[in-house]
């Protein structure tokens, strides 16, 4: 049988065990149902952000505004609210007020006073948790005060009508960051991160799994090492492959499906023209390479071990180098800097696959970079996979006492 | 042709695990691969079978090296090693597949294996609903799902009931009528004298004794008496000599230097009135050679 069609078969076999893993299949249900939750959100807040005073129905208001500083003020907060009963109230019952309000929470008190010429609101509720429309009652008895003011100054309708209007507006930038890209590629790194780990974890336990159950001398009889090694690292990689292909696509579906294409985040719209083809497509093969880079390492972990719970303490060594490398790309890619520290980042084949696609998402990155980036990571592949093979078909009938990583690399195959 | 093994060298840092071994199968049958636990039997297979690369020396099949590539083998090892996990018929057709057979043809094999060894029922179970045995008589079908001529079973026997030691005879005994070569690595005795006819006993990696087991037994002559008498006749025997190598419920067995001390011990009984209901005059056993080269 050739080369490639063992790899095939060990590929196929990986693939289909490992997409019917409970774990894959609940963590793809988990993460859908997260995006499906987290693009919500926009529509849920539009929802809330409705004027529809309904939502207060069985509200009641004190007002008391003895001197009469906004005057028809009570009249107009009736007819803003009509769902709350604004109720003329008394100074002199204040404190008989304020024990009311403490036993029920849907009262509330409106007290008018002076202060630097200039009415001044108080709105007292019960406890912080009261659900009262400050902003709106405060926004009503403005805009009368400002309206009785003009008036007396002698102005017409449209004049006040027109001094009192809200001109609407967005933002936007000149450079390539923007908030938008700033947040999807914090999430990428993350993601492809996560990815990274977990899938390079389920091949290091995968190859640690066969070797303790001993499925292994079952294996290497049938297939040398390196295809073993090679057809399962692929087969791992396409689970990680098509779960986050799959992440990215329900997440356009839902953002397109979902966002109200006018919803604003702090005054800015969320825009995701950054994500370009090219640019998804140079994401996915980051995502590739750096999930290959870090799946040979961690094949060697699993196959250096002789029972399962060795695991972990086996992979400490290429964790840390992950991890370290994650916060290194993260922190050099947040900080939005473009020294000597963020090249190295971009450049070096451990980082560059968690800060490349966060740089490709805000602010252009040199071709060069790029090409340079790629080509160090696949030499840093091609590097660590010949070693990685030669540790591993070494180690993978080894189960006696620990071998040194270099005396099983000099091991005659 | 046949198999043909010569000078191979197989050592780990200091220590030789496979020291210089020669041997050679050029017919159909059972060769037997005897020696205690750490005497080489495993690294001395996984060597033939260029799993492991040898320091020096040879093994061929049919005047070609042996290797994945190049031979389609069977070898089932002593530990064994399924996937838990998988349903059976499923892990037998990867492992097929990664034979080289079609899926069709690997689905066809293992069925048919399933089938003569009983264990048709459970193709749609995962392995670790199985009992030990049942999981032996799987992995045995990756062992033999490609229909190799050149097998290994690496302790076949061992943690197997009476019942499935029965059927796994019945099939070594169907490979050999198939014109198999198969290669019995066994430190039970008792198994590599019913099936092989030539054998090699490794020690600490090395050959103490290789050949036709018939031809091994006869060097060493008749050695052993086995008598069974109504009367109790260890007074007798104690007086002639004869060594007691063990009593069982029916019969003993003594050791003997040869025929004569053998037939004076007979005419004594007779004189003395006693008529033996069974007397064999043997040669030793394979685990009394065994015992007698490795023990000390």
């Amino acid at each position: 049988m050739n080369d490639l069609n063992q790899i095939k078969t060990v590929f196929g076999y990986t693939f289909r065990d490992a997409v019917r893993k409970k774990a894959f299949i609940i963590s793809t249900i988990i993460i859908f149902i997260l995006i499906l939750v987290l693009t919500m959100i926009p529509r849920i807040i539009n929802t809330f952000e409705d004027d529809n005073t309904d939502n207060y129905v069985g509200y009641t208001c004190y007002y008391i505004d003895e001197k009469e500083l906004i005057s028809g003020a009570k009249e107009t907060l009736a007819s803003s609210l009509p769902g709350i009963v604004i109720e003329e109230g008394s100074a002199d019952k204040i404190s008989e007020y304020n024990n009311l309000l403490q036993e029920n929470k849907n009262l509330a008190l409106i007290t008018i006073t002076e202060k630097d010429g200039l009415p001044f609101i108080t709105i007292t509720t019960g406890d912080f948790m009261s659900s009262v429309p400050s902003e709106m009652i405060s926004e009503t008895l403005t805009k009368v005060y400002v309206t009785n003011t003009l008036n007396k100054l002698g102005y017409n309708e449209t004049a006040i009508e027109t001094a009192q209007i809200e001109l609407p507006y967005t933002m936007t930038f000149t450079g390539g960051m923007n908030f938008s890209g700033y947040t999807v590629g914090i999430l990428l790194t993350m993601l492809i991160f996560f990815a990274i780990y977990y899938y390079g974890y389920g091949v290091s336990m995968s190859v640690a799994t066969e070797k303790t159950s001993r499925v292994m001398e079952t294996l290497v009889v049938s297939a040398k090492p390196s295809r073993i090694l090679i057809g399962k690292c692929l087969g791992m990689g396409a689970v990680g492959l098509l779960q986050f292909s799959g992440i990215i696509a329900f997440s356009a579906i839902c953002i397109k499906a979902l966002i109200p294409e006018d919803f604003l985040i702090m005054g800015m719209p969320i825009s995701f023209s950054a994500f370009t083809i090219k640019s998804a497509l140079l994401v996915l093969l980051y995502f590739i390479l750096g999930y290959s880079l870090y799946s040979v390492m961690n094949s060697v972990c699993g196959a250096s071990v002789s029972k399962i719970e060795d695991l972990n303490s086996a992979m400490m060594p290429v964790m840390l180098i992950s991890l370290i490398s994650f916060y290194f790309g993260y922190v050099a890619a947040v900080s939005g800097s473009d020294g000597l520290l963020t090249k190295i980042a971009m450049l070096l084949p451990f980082s560059s696959p968690f800060i490349m696609p966060f740089k490709l998402l805000n602010g252009s990155v040199a071709t060069v970079d790029i090409i340079l980036s790629i080509v160090l990571l696949i030499i840093f592949i091609i590097i660590f996979a010949y070693i990685s093979i030669r540790i591993y078909s070494a180690s993978v009938l080894n189960y006696g006492k620990k071998q040194k990583l270099w005396a099983l690399y000099k091991t005659k195959l | 042709m046949g198999l043909h093994i010569k000078n191979m060298i197989k050592s780990f840092g200091s220590n030789i695990a496979v020291n210089d071994i020669s041997f050679s199968m050029e017919k159909p049958g059972v060769f037997g691969l005897i020696g205690t636990n750490g005497a080489g039997k495993t690294t001395c297979i996984r060597t033939i079978l260029g799993i492991m690369s040898a320091d020096s020396g040879k093994a061929e099949w049919n005047e070609k090296k042996i290797s994945r590539e190049n031979l389609s083998f069977g070898y089932m090892p002593e530990e064994r090693g399924i996937y838990m996990k998988t349903k059976v018929l499923e892990q037998l057709v990867y492992f097929g597949t990664l034979r080289g057979m079609s899926k069709t043809d690997a689905k066809k094999s293992a069925l048919d294996y399933m089938e003569r060894l009983g264990v048709s029922e459970y193709r749609d179970v995962p392995a670790e609903k199985l009992s030990k045995g049942n999981q032996q008589k799987v992995q045995l079908i990756t062992t033999l799902i490609h229909n190799p001529e050149l097998i290994f079973l690496d302790e076949p026997f061992s943690g197997l009931d009476p019942v499935n030691t029965n059927t796994l005879n019945n099939l070594i005994h169907e490979l050999v009528l198939e014109k198999r070569f198969v290669v019995m690595s066994s430190h039970q005795m008792s198994t590599v004298e019913e099936y092989c006819e030539d054998i090699l006993m490794l020690h600490k990696g090395k050959s103490v004794l290789q050949g036709n087991l018939k031809e091994i037994k006869k060097g060493y002559g008749h050695t052993n008496l086995i008598i069974s008498c109504e009367q109790d006749i260890a007074l007798y025997a104690n007086e002639a000599g004869l060594e007691l190598i063990s009593r069982r419920a029916d019969e003993s067995e003594y050791r003997i230097t040869g025929d004569e001390m053998a037939q004076s011990f007979l005419k004594k009984l007779i004189n003395e009135g006693i008529f033996p209901i069974k007397y064999i005059v043997k040669e030793p056993s394979l685990n009394e050679i065994f015992i007698q080269k490795v023990g000390e």
